[in-house]
């Protein structure tokens, strides 16, 4: 799977993929992501992950998201979603992450 | 601690001890006072005898000076012999051993005209001799003139006339205390003289103080052992003086000749058990009045008195408050040894016995117990042969039991490429093997029976008819088209193989899957109850027909229906309505019927597990006493098309499970359902239901080895099954609780929402384990 990280500004993030989230994917996707994060020398207070492209999120993949949320929220920041088809929205309300999550 | 049988024993023998000490010391009390008044009459004999002797020893002085003057007489009236009156006189005295002296006296010039003083005088010497003393004659005496002579002289009218003078002290001679007694010497009437005897008074009081009670009389008293501090008077009444005393509080010897007044004690009408207080001590006073006028008083100090009798009483109560105390400790100490002890044992022992531990039971004293110990012995060996026979049997019970349940089918879906209906059974069976059973199967292409029954009575009488009545009704199914004809059959079979007297009731329903025709039975058992489409349950109000097995020609009654699509039929036993709670209450009908109006799902399995909560909720910790059994059946609505059997649509992946092999996994499943066009959001749900499955089998279910998974995905009309199977550890994901999705995300656990998810995706979810296999089936509507 591909990911691309880009920096907005001095501590937002920019994270583009493409394909599924899960079993498969989501590990990496989420370690790349997370690894960016604590490695960046400012402290990251924004996240935006674009889902045009991504096809499917898994339980796997919804439990890398609720992790990355969790480490923002630990740091102060915000994790955003970015165009996220219907499809994947209805597996988002169906576990309750549509309570907390920033969707754009 | 007064529970135990020691402390009770302990407190009875203390009681009882209490009651018989209290007793003794009641009847020694009494006893004492008695022994006492004994002492005391005792005493006054002792007093008695004294003054006899005392007494008697008078009589021998008056005797020797009655001797005396007739020797006075007869030298008068003879040649006036003084030589044969001296012998004479020496001779009296020697009989008199008593007597210190005596002596004859004339009165002046009586015998002879020229001599004034006449007298004989004998006394007995240091040697105890008797000799003569001419010494009084003299003129320097002059024994007319003598305070005593005087006395006695006074005294001495008429003839025989015994005086006693007052005591006075010897200055001539011994200078002793004495007394002297005498009497005149009468010839034809006149007195001539008189005769004296003299008495050392200090043997008196030497007397007086050897007093003792009488030896034979009261035991109490040794040889020897006299009563001290005792003190006497003896006194002359007639001339109001002391003679002697044994004052210890008095100078005696300036007493005596003195009133007898003077001695605070003295009282002349005293007598036995009076007490007088002298010197702050207690005295008990004997007084005597001897022969010649004299009296005697005794006063014995009461301590000195009953001082033994006290000494006896003390070391008898010490022996009882010694007794008290030894007797309840041998008796403890004994009661210990033969009794608590063996109980203690045997109690241990017993304990052992019931947390199952091998012990050999061996007491050898006392022979009761030791008796007992040899009944429990062979007790405990009945008992473990009796406990492996009843875990023989429990285990046969309980292979019987597992055997009645595996018989009704109790895998679900039955029949999972049906998708005109569904159907959930389930049987949960009471301690015992019951009677309650249920059966469904095709009897022909689209005709399907179902039944639920109950066996009258419980235990295994009951489950082989249940076995016999369920075989029966099935093959008899199989060959009999005609509802009717049907039932009738199977009550005859019934009747004929039933000697026992048993009965079954039975719902029995035989539903056309192609048109919805349901023919119902009802053979005594409770009513059904029936929701249609999107109604309400109702109680199916049917005639009830005659339980099977009762008469052998009976016509039964069928009740005809049609089911639409999305119509349940939810049937049980009595199991279900008969449940008691608590307070013995049933369950009822009425709950049941809110129960499954609450119910909002209509997947049978469903219904059957919330009427299950609720019953259970409703009897709480009473244990089920009989068998709950539910069957729901819901019509789905007929195909009309041919019926497809789905062999054709069957996919399978079968490969060791690993996170690599996902992909694999996925593409399968993606090609699959592809080629079955099924729409991207079928798609989506199958492939998060998918995934989540694969991973838990591939994370969890081989921890330490590689295994297989084995997935089969079958396409239907109007559903898809998915099917997992491993032979990975033993687990049931639907038994994971529910995680709660409205917690804020920071409190939310990373795990467990994935199952959530599958739960949620899923329309029908199942899950068995099967000779050594997890199969998990999830079935999703088109």
């Amino acid at each position: 799977m591909d990911v691309t990280i880009k920096k907005i500004g001095i501590n937002g993030l920019y994270i583009h993929a493409s394909g599924r989230l899960d079993l498969d994917t989501a590990v990496d996707y989420g370690t790349k992501i997370k690894d960016t994060i604590e490695d960046s020398e400012e402290i990251i207070k924004e996240v935006i992950l674009d889902f045009s492209e991504i096809t499917f999120i898994s339980s796997f993949g919804l439990k890398i998201i609720l992790e990355l949320f969790k480490l923002l929220k630990s740091q102060e920041g915000v994790l955003k979603l970015k165009n996220v088809s219907e499809q994947l929205m209805g597996s988002f309300k169906l576990v309750g992450f549509d309570k907390f999550l920033v969707f754009e | 601690m007064f529970k135990t049988v020691k402390s009770k024993i302990l407190i009875t023998a203390i009681v009882m001890l209490t009651i018989l000490m209290s007793a003794f010391v009641c009847y020694t009390i009494v006893s004492r006072m008695k022994t006492k008044q004994l002492m005391v009459q005792n005493y006054v004999f002792s007093v008695d005898k004294f003054v006899q002797d005392i007494n008697k020893k008078i009589i021998r002085y008056e005797d020797n000076v009655l001797d005396l003057a007739r020797i006075g007489s007869l030298f008068y009236r003879t040649d006036k012999s003084f030589e044969l009156t001296n012998k004479t006189i020496v001779k009296i005295f020697e009989n008199y051993p008593d007597s210190l002296g005596g002596g004859i006296w004339f009165e002046p010039y009586i015998v002879d005209k020229a001599q004034k003083r006449i007298c004989f005088y004998a006394y007995r010497n240091k040697e105890n001799k008797v000799v003569l003393d001419e010494s009084f004659n003299s003129e320097k005496y002059d024994y007319h003139n003598q305070g005593w002579y005087k006395q006695i002289i006074s005294k001495v009218t008429p003839v025989n006339n015994v005086v006693w003078s007052e005591p006075y002290y010897e200055n001539q001679g011994s200078n002793t205390l004495m007394i002297t007694v005498g009497t005149g010497i009468y010839v034809n009437g006149e007195l001539i003289g008189i005769s004296t005897v003299d008495w050392e008074i200090s043997t008196i009081i030497e007397d007086v103080s050897k007093m003792k009670p009488l030896e034979k009389t009261f035991s109490m008293y040794k040889n020897g052992d006299e009563i001290k501090n005792s003190f006497a008077l003896f006194g002359n009444k007639d001339y109001d003086n002391i003679i002697a005393t044994s004052d210890p509080y008095l100078n005696n010897d300036e007493l005596i000749g003195h009133s007898l007044k003077e001695v605070p004690w003295y009282s002349d009408n005293l007598y036995a058990i009076t007490y007088i207080t002298y010197h702050n001590k207690k005295y008990i006073p004997f007084y005597k009045t001897l022969r010649n006028g004299m009296v005697l008083v005794v006063c014995v100090p009461e301590i000195e008195m009953f001082r033994e009798i006290d000494k006896f009483y003390i070391n008898m109560f010490t022996v009882l408050l010694l007794l008290g105390f030894i007797i309840p400790a041998l008796l403890y100490f004994s009661m210990n040894r033969y009794i608590i002890n063996p109980i203690a044992k045997l109690k241990d022992i017993a304990y052992k016995i019931s947390n199952g531990e091998d012990v050999n039971i061996k007491i050898e004293n006392p022979e009761e117990f030791a008796q007992l110990a040899s009944t429990y012995d062979k007790m405990t060996n009945d008992i473990k042969l009796i406990t492996r026979e009843r875990a023989k049997i429990n285990s046969e019970l309980s292979i019987a039991k597992s055997i009645q349940a595996s018989s009704l089918p109790n895998v679900f879906p039955p029949f999972p490429d049906k998708s005109e209906f569904d159907i959930f059974a389930s049987m949960e069976p009471a301690k015992e093997v019951g009677g309650d059973f249920y059966d469904f199967y095709f009897i022909d292409d689209k005709k399907f029976m179902f039944l639920i029954a109950d066996v009258s009575g419980k235990g295994i009488p009951a489950a082989l008819f249940m076995m016999t009545v369920k075989t029966l009704i099935n093959n008899l199914s199989q060959v009999n088209d005609d509802p009717k004809e049907l039932i009738k059959k199977i009550n005859k079979k019934i009747c004929e193989t039933n000697k026992e007297g048993f009965f079954v009731t039975m719902l029995a329903g035989i539903a056309d899957t192609m048109t919805g025709e349901l023919n119902i039975i009802n053979c005594g058992h409770n009513l059904p109850l029936i929701k249609r489409q999107n109604g309400d349950y109702e109680y199916l109000k049917l005639n009830s027909n005659i339980a099977l097995g009762v008469f052998e020609d009976t016509e039964f009654e069928i009740y005809n229906t049609v089911m639409k699509a999305g119509d349940i039929i939810f049937t049980y036993t009595d199991g279900v309505t008969e449940a008691i709670n608590i307070n013995n209450e049933i369950y009822g009908e009425q709950k049941l019927y809110e129960c499954l109006n609450n119910i909002k799902e209509t997947k049978p399995n469903i219904i059957a597990q919330k009427v299950k909560a609720s019953i259970q909720k409703y009897t709480d910790s009473v244990p089920q006493s009989d068998d709950i059994t539910m069957l729901i059946f819901k019509y789905n609505g007929g195909v009309n098309k041919g019926v497809n059997k789905g062999t054709n649509n069957m996919k399978t992946f079968k490969q060791i499970v690993t996170q690599e092999n996902y992909k694999a996994f996925y593409s399968w499943l993606h090609d699959t359902l592809q080629e079955w066009n099924i729409n991207d959001d079928l798609t989506n749900k199958l492939d998060m239901c998918a995934e989540e499955i694969f991973a838990n089998v591939a994370f969890y279910a081989y921890p330490d080895r590689q295994g297989l998974i084995d997935v089969s995905l079958n396409k239907f009309d109007n559903k898809i099954i998915l099917e997992f199977k491993d032979g990975g550890i033993e687990y049931n994901p639907l038994e994971k609780p529910d995680p709660d999705i409205s917690l804020p995300p920071e409190e939310r656990p990373i795990g467990g929402l994935g199952i959530y998810m599958v739960k949620n995706l899923a329309d029908e979810i199942y899950y068995k384990r099967e000779n050594n296999n997890n199969i998990l089936t999830l079935i999703f509507y088109i």
